[in-house]
Parts: structure tokens; sequence; C-alpha cells
């Protein structure tokens, strides 16, 4: 066995498998410092991602089906906005209808388009590092070698967590997510920030969709996402809404996930059922190691209006 | 649960001698319950495709229930039955036990995959896949056709039809090539639809020096075959890996050009036999799917094959309906995991 070239494989597919989960709970974090809570992350991702695959199929064009992935998710998170922010539904409820409606709306899409087949993207993503990635070994290929989106992807978790930290845009997001009355009283929207949050996170969270069924698989079937929207939320909170320690905790929940194929692979006698709990385990270690004073947004959840 | 199960069965059992539920009936609807979608091409479909021939071949209508996932199925089977079931098959075997109690509650018959120790005259009848002998020859055909001297079995979980058909395999590997490596990698529990985590894994296996997979995975079978495409992309045929699929025939899909052979099963000769027996008034026995009656069978390779090897393979599938090739039976995960041990102790 080529130990090096296992090792490669599980660190590539780790860093690969850790950009919807990334995405999606960036976006999930967006959407929380807002004060909103969307359960619903999982049925956007589902749209986004039989979106931008039957876009992807249809046109031959990889970009075109992310691109309409993120729009899908953008027409979304709008909906959801105005229908938690301005009708001031429960967001709760509001976030499993979305979860419900997408996992059955897509399942019966992919059926009236498809019937019983299962069609693959034929199209592989270019690789533009690849050419110097041998130059590092192990790492090289994992990093290195990895479809354009990739990067993509990981700049703009970047670009949201500059965004959030330094942009009057972020402080909003932030301060609506705090103290709304405050920031109302500065004759700033606290609903028009809340719904551009929550078309942010939508935008995200389609994106991530697409990206997992034309990056990642490379196809769609029903309930592809097989629950990373959920897990997506939850590591928006364990990661205290900051896009960095978020990114940093998906990279190490695919890395823990790799690991348990790995140590099948070594024949490490261990249960397949602890295996599988691993990347659990480990992020919730690496949180209680790293975390004090997690606080949630103060209006988290909480419908706004203005008090008279 | 077993408490409440086991007065019910006594008062059946006592029933039955005065023939109260053994009667013979007409059969016009027939339900099917599955825990994926209908159209997976794998387990779930299978049986649902099957069940629907046999009811234009018999007679009956059909109503599917799909999707309904691993919890509580109580409410869909009543469901069914207040729509007129004749009949309930619960066509998973993690509806073992909620089955059974169901069928002794509402007293409606049902078939259960898996499960012989549940069988009851007139009220539950049981469908076993004797896959393992199939698995067997597919494992000859894997020893004969790789070239790598590695193998690797992928699976999505360890129910007992995963597990018989791992240890068919592994035992028909061993006995042409003693010497390979076998690579054993479980996706996830229950994981039949998790396709991103089957194509991660069938990744590593493939970078472990594997070059055919045996991959069990329903839905998430697609992730394997999306991973071997992958991989098989830029390099010369001789280079390329292969795939053994379970259950359904894929050689009309994308992996028609690394596609080695499939364990098809054929549950159409099993579902008209309960049908019969219910209608006659015999219901209630273990309904065998193995090599001999078809029910399993290898499906013939579409890619080109050494005529050589299928011979093998042909006599060996002989040797099995003789009698002289016996394939172990184990359905339990720590069992097959042991024979594996026993077969490969350096290999994995």
């Amino acid at each position: 066995m080529n130990v090096e070239l296992v090792i490669t494989t599980l660190l590539a597919t780790a860093l690969l498998s850790a950009v919807p989960l990334a995405l999606a709970s960036v976006g999930e974090a967006l959407g929380e410092r807002a004060g909103l809570l969307n359960l619903g992350t999982e049925g956007m991702m589902l749209l986004g991602a039989f979106s931008g695959f039957w876009v992807a199929l249809k046109s031959g064009s990889l970009g075109l089906g992310l691109l309409t992935g993120a729009v899908i998710g953008l027409v979304c998170g709008l909906a959801f906005g105005l229908i938690a922010v301005v009708v001031g539904a429960d967001q709760v409820l509001l976030g499993l209808g979305f979860t419900l409606a997408g996992g059955g709306l897509t399942a019966f899409l992919f059926r009236e388009s498809f019937g019983s087949r299962q069609p693959l993207l034929a199209e592989s993503m270019g690789r533009p590092f690849r050419g110097v990635a041998d130059a590092v070994p192990i790492v090289g290929q994992a990093i290195l070698g990895q479809a354009w989106f990739f990067y993509l992807a990981w700049i703009i978790v970047a670009g949201a967590a500059l965004g959030l930290k330094y942009t009057t845009f972020g402080l909003r997001i932030r301060a609506v997510g705090d103290a709304p009355d405050a920031v109302d009283t500065l004759g700033i929207s606290v609903r028009a920030t809340r719904v551009y949050a929550a078309m942010c996170a939508g935008t995200l969270a389609g994106l991530a969709g697409a990206s997992l069924s034309i990056v990642e698989v490379g196809f769609f079937q029903p309930n592809v996402t097989h629950g990373i929207g959920f897990i997506a939320i939850a590591l928006a909170m364990l990661g205290r809404w900051n896009p960095t320690r978020i990114a940093l905790m998906a990279i190490l929940f695919g890395m823990l996930r790799g690991l348990g194929s790995g140590l099948q692979l070594a024949d490490v006698p261990v249960q397949s059922d602890f295996v599988q709990l691993l990347p659990y385990i480990g992020v919730v270690i690496a949180l209680v190691v790293t975390s004090r004073g997690i606080s949630l947004p103060a209006a988290l959840g909480v419908t706004w209006t203005r008090r008279k | 649960m077993k408490k409440r199960l086991l007065p019910i069965l006594l008062i059946v059992m006592m029933l039955n001698p005065l023939g109260l539920l053994a009667a013979s009936q007409e059969v016009n609807l027939v339900s099917i319950v599955t825990p994926a979608s209908r159209t997976n091409q794998a387990w779930d479909q299978q049986g649902v495709d099957n069940l629907v021939a046999t009811g234009d071949e018999m007679g009956f209508d059909v109503d599917v229930a799909e999707n309904a996932g691993y919890e509580d199925i109580t409410p869909i089977l009543q469901d069914m039955t207040d729509d007129g079931a004749d009949l309930i098959i619960c066509h998973a075997s993690g509806y073992q036990t909620v089955c059974p109690e169901y069928a002794a509650q509402s007293g409606v018959p049902v078939v259960v995959i898996e499960n012989p120790g549940a069988v009851t005259e007139g009220l539950i009848s049981d469908i076993e896949t004797e896959a393992q002998e199939a698995a067997y020859l597919a494992g000859v055909l894997a020893g004969l056709e790789t070239t790598s001297g590695t193998v690797a079995i992928v699976v999505t979980g360890e129910p007992p039809t995963w597990n018989y058909m791992t240890v068919g395999f592994a035992e028909g590997l061993h006995s042409v090539k003693p010497d390979a490596t076998l690579l054993y990698v479980m996706v996830g529990e229950a994981a039949y639809d998790d396709a991103p985590g089957a194509k991660r894994v069938t990744e590593t296996v493939l970078a472990a020096g594997a070059d055919i997979v045996f991959g069990m995975g329903d839905g998430a079978a697609f992730g394997m075959i999306q991973a071997i495409r992958e991989f098989n992309t830029d390099r010369e045929p001789a280079d390329q890996a292969r795939f053994i699929d379970v259950i359904g025939d894929k050689s009309d899909s994308e992996a028609r050009d690394f596609l080695l052979t499939s364990v098809l099963f054929d549950y159409t000769g099993a579902y008209t036999s309960l049908v019969g027996d219910l209608e006659a008034g015999t219901f209630g026995s273990v309904y065998t799917m193995n090599v001999e009656n078809n029910g399993v069978r290898l499906l013939d390779p579409p890619i080109p094959v050494d005529k050589e090897v299928l011979q093998t393979v042909d006599e060996t599938r002989d040797s099995i309906i003789a009698g002289d090739i016996t394939v172990s039976s184990i359905g339990d995960a720590a069992g097959m995991h042991d024979r594996l041990k026993e077969l490969f102790p350096e290999g994995r």
C-alpha cells in the first residue's frame, strides 16, 4: 500500500468536503449574527444542489451551475428574510418548513427530470495549480491539486470574515443581532439589514449545495446533503459565529471524518460506531478547549418590532 | 416491545389450528414499504419493480410507500391497511421488529427480510437472500481479474444482507487468490444514501491500490461509481479500476465502461410463491433466493472479460449448485469481521 498516496487522498478529500460545510456554516453565522435563526439551511442547500446540477448538466458549464445554485439560494434567503422579518413568522417553524420543502421539492423535481436514471456530470473542473502540486510531498497534491472553486470558496469565506469584522455592513449585521433597538435609534433599518443578512446566508447555502453536487460529488440525488445543513448550523454556533473559527472547525471535521477511513484501512481495531462519532467528538473537544465566555447574539430568533 | 409481541403471537398460534388465520384469500392489493427511493437503482427499486412485475403477471395492484426511513413505520402500515392491503411487504431488514409486531396486532399478513425467526403460519413470511453464493462468484471473478492484487469492499452499513455478501465475496476471492490484499471499509452506519461519503471512501481505497471495488451502497453506490470514473480518467485501460455492484443492473448507466459485474437480486420468484401461498391458505414460510433458483445471480460482464475466466465462474456456479462448494452464511457483523480476518490475516 502506498501510504503517502493514501494520506494525500485522505487530506485532499477532507479539505474538499469541508468546502460546502464551511460555506453553509459561514452563511448561517451571518444570519445568526443578525438575529435570524435559519433551520432551513439543509433545504436551501438541496435546492442549490439540484438547480446547480441541473443547469451544469444541461449547459455543460460548471461555473454557470454554481452561479445558479447561488442565485437560487439568494432567492430562498430573500423569501426567508421577508417572511421572518416583515411578516414576523416563527423562525424555527419557517426554517423547518424550508428544509422539508427543499427536500421534497428537489426529490420530486429530480424524479420528474430524470425518472430512474442517475446522470453524472461528465465535465471535471479545471485544477489551476496541478502542475506545481507535485513539488511539495503529501500536502502538495492535497492543497494545490484541487479544482478552482476550492480556492474561490476559501476566498469567499475569508471575505465574509473580513466583511463582518471591518465593514459598515458587517457592523450593522452584528448590531441588529445584539441590540436592534439601539440600531433603530440611529435611523438604520433593522428589518432591511436582517433581510440583507438572510440573502447573504441563503446565497452561501445555495452555493454550498451547488458545490457539493457539482464540485465534490459530481451528481445530484435526493437528500444528497445528508444532514450537512444541520451540521453547518451546529458548527456556526460552536464556532461562535466567527467565520475563521468556523472554517477551521469545518476542516477539522472533514479531517476527522477522513481519519475514520484511515483507521479502517490500517485495520486499527476500533468499533465502527466510534469511528463514525470521531468528527463530532473531535469538534466538541476542540471547542471546549478553545471556547470561553460563549454567548448567543442577544436578539437571536426574536422578531423585532419598533417600541412605541 | 417483545413483551407485548409474545402474548399476541401466542394467541395467533392458538387460533391457527382452528384455521382462522390460515384461510385462503383473494389477493387484490399488495403493499410494499421501502426505506429509500423506489428509483435508487438498488435495493428499493429492485423490490418495487419486481413486485410490480409480479402484480402484472398475477393480476394484483401494488401500493408503494417509499422513503419511509428507519423510524417507526407503524403509521404507514396502518395507512396501507386502511387502503385495503391484503399483504404488506416490509422491504428492509431494518423493519424486523416493527412489522411482525404490527402483523400480530392487526392480523394483516406481512413479509419480512432476513428474519426467519419471526415466521408465523398464516401471518408472517420471511425472504432470505442467500446472496453470499452469487457474491462468492463475484469474488472468484475479482480474484481472476485483479492485476494489482488488491481488492476492496466498500459498504454503507453492516446489515445482514451486506454481511452475507461480504463473506461470500471474500471466500470466493480467497479460493482463487489467497495472497490477495482485501481492503474493507465502511462508509457509515446506515449510510445507504451517503453518496459524498461513499465517494470519499472509494477514492481512498483506490489510492491504497485497489483495482476492483465491490460496492454495496444502494443510492450511495453512485458515489463509488463517480470516484472510479474520475480515477479512470486519463489512465490507460490496463491501469483502470473496475466496479462490482449489487442488487440492480447498472449496465446502462455511466458505470458501463468499468462495471465488471453485479450481484443481481430477483424477487419475482419469491413474490410469486408467497402471494400464491397466501391465496392457497398456506402463507407463512421462509422463501429463499439463491443461485440455484436464480433469485440471485451474476450479471454478464458488460465489459470484455476473458472467456476462460467466465468459464471458471460458470464451473464454480455449477459446483455451488451441486453442493461441492458451500459458502458460509454469516449475517452478523462480528462474525463477518472474524471470517475476514481468518481468510486474509495479513491482507487487511
